[in-house]
């Protein structure tokens, strides 16, 4: 098989990876204003796909780093490889979509390509200290960067606004919303400039190894534009999920606190962005969310919750490694072995489309993390109606014992 | 021996928790003073000079606090953009 098909193979999975990304990433920018009331459905996921398509042209950063630093000489590299680390990432990702498993594309998409890279090289391929620097230690210390800025956010939110009278009303607090427009587009806008990077770097990388570009240090333009337009694609269509299922899990955040956590999310990885870190955009919302709901009065962490994202975290880029990896020894036997894994990807892709349109969306497949991780903090309100049904529930049962005497 | 950089994941922390706070500082301040002028305007019946003044001055200063903190975030974007600030 030709390098330049495999090239192609390659750029076109990597804008369909794209695609999904954008489509899945949606709530993080919107569900918070969503569910405040801030903005109306439609208006938020088309402000959301624009931004994303500014977001990808302000910075390329990230997307050399993935070029340049992360692989020991991208051209030694064999386009092959770069195929087989994809299509790892691709299948890990839509397997965990489809069980409802938490777990994040970046993550994925950087253990399949590091997985591939050392079932196929070895030990020298990869980079370790640029993937300790700028993916692991962002990986596990963003989210709580996002955590205590949002907690702090928070705090000085309701303490600058608090009056003798805790209503809406008398304290201004529901004019946050307002606030919350500007936002959640800055989510979305600094979304553009990490996640629609990553699809430019691997692009890039494999132009590099398929000797068609000289080196990574600059992303070429028209890698630049396809990006941007699929993650903005993904993003508009991935709207309509959010529609359909917003305003039952993230009810319980209010304007005040989905400012501060949206403009917690938005630094964080602007700052990221600007010194090439690669992180999850998802786990840092999804530790803003977790943050300011502490932040407010009451706050309670539910530690069984808190551990299913947290394990989600933990889990998905040695995972998606392993999968790279297999995909890698695969590919490695040759034409045949490219064919075999491009068929099975190819046919994950459309089985798990067919099965999720046929079942209604739900909570479960939509699978939003940070629908779970708003669920780690319970508030006063959550809590006390909790006490209230197991006191019910003990009344109840004290009646029955009380009923057989 | 792998030796890391740590000083880039102590900017990120300091810059991300800097931003986010001085960005909601201004706007709440900014709600704070909109309110007050809110409540001003309640307890004014009639042409109260002292209440409508006051009704005034909150307005304003709510509003050039609107705009500082929307000038921050737009700072921070520009930062994040090669080349737009020099030597950045």
């Amino acid at each position: 098989m030709s390098a330049l098909t495999i090239v192609s193979l390659v750029v076109i999975l990597a804008l369909f990876f794209d695609f999904t990304n954008g489509f899945h990433d949606t709530a993080n920018a919107m569900a918070t204003p969503i569910a405040t009331g801030a903005l109306k459905p439609r208006t938020a996921v088309a402000i959301a796909s624009v931004m994303n398509l500014i977001g990808a042209f302000l910075s390329t950063t990230v997307a050399t780093m993935i070029s340049v630093s992360m692989i020991n000489d991208p051209s030694l590299l064999k386009p092959e490889v770069v195929f087989a680390g994809l299509t790892g990432a691709i299948l890990w990702n839509l397997t965990t979509w489809f069980l409802g498993l938490p777990s994040s594309s970046s993550h994925a998409l950087f253990g399949g390509l590091i997985g591939a890279v050392l079932a196929a090289v070895g030990l020298n391929g990869v980079n370790f200290v640029a993937i300790a620097e700028k993916i692991l230690l962002p990986a596990l210390f963003a989210p709580l960067i996002a955590g205590v800025a949002a907690w702090l956010a928070t705090r000085i939110a309701y303490a600058i606004t608090a009056r003798a009278s805790d209503d809406d009303v008398a304290t201004g607090r529901g004019k946050f919303r307002v606030g919350q427009i500007f936002s959640s587009s800055l989510v979305a806008l600094s979304h553009g400039t990490n996640d629609a990077q990553k699809t430019m770097g691997v692009i890039t990388l494999v132009l590099v190894a398929g000797g068609i570009q000289k080196d990574g240090a600059h992303v070429e333009l028209w890698v630049i534009v396809a990006a941007a337009l699929a993650i903005a694609a993904g993003t508009f269509s991935g709207g309509w999920r959010i529609i359909k299922t917003m305003g039952k899990g993230l009810s319980e955040v209010k304007a005040p606190q989905g400012l501060a956590a949206e403009v917690a999310t938005a630094a964080t990885i602007l700052a990221s962005s600007k010194l090439g870190f690669a992180l999850s955009t998802t786990q840092v919302a999804s530790g803003s969310i977790i943050g300011s709901g502490l932040g407010r009065k009451g706050g309670k962490v539910r530690w069984n919750k808190a551990g299913h994202v947290v394990l989600g975290w933990l889990f998905t880029l040695p995972a998606a490694a392993l999968v790279g990896a297999i995909s890698a020894l695969i590919v490695g036997t040759g034409s045949a072995g490219i064919i075999i894994d491009a068929v099975v990807t190819v046919a994950v892709i459309i089985a798990i489309f067919q099965i999720a349109r046929r079942n209604a969306v739900t909570h479960q497949n939509v699978a939003s993390e940070l629908e779970d991780a708003s669920e780690v903090v319970a508030s006063k309100k959550q809590q006390k109606l909790a006490a209230k049904e197991t006191a019910k529930a003990a009344k109840k049962s004290s009646n029955k014992g009380k009923g057989k005497k | 021996m792998i030796t890391i950089d740590w000083n880039h994941l102590f900017l990120v922390a300091a810059t991300s928790v800097l931003a986010a706070v001085s960005v909601i500082i201004l706007f709440s301040v900014g709600i704070r003073l909109l309110t007050n002028a809110e409540h001003a305007k309640k307890s004014h019946k009639g042409s109260d000079m002292k209440a409508l003044r006051s009704e005034a001055l909150n307005r304003a200063v709510a509003y050039v606090m609107f705009g500082l903190s929307f000038g921050a975030v737009i700072l921070g974007v520009l930062l994040v953009i090669p080349g737009v600030i020099k030597g950045v």
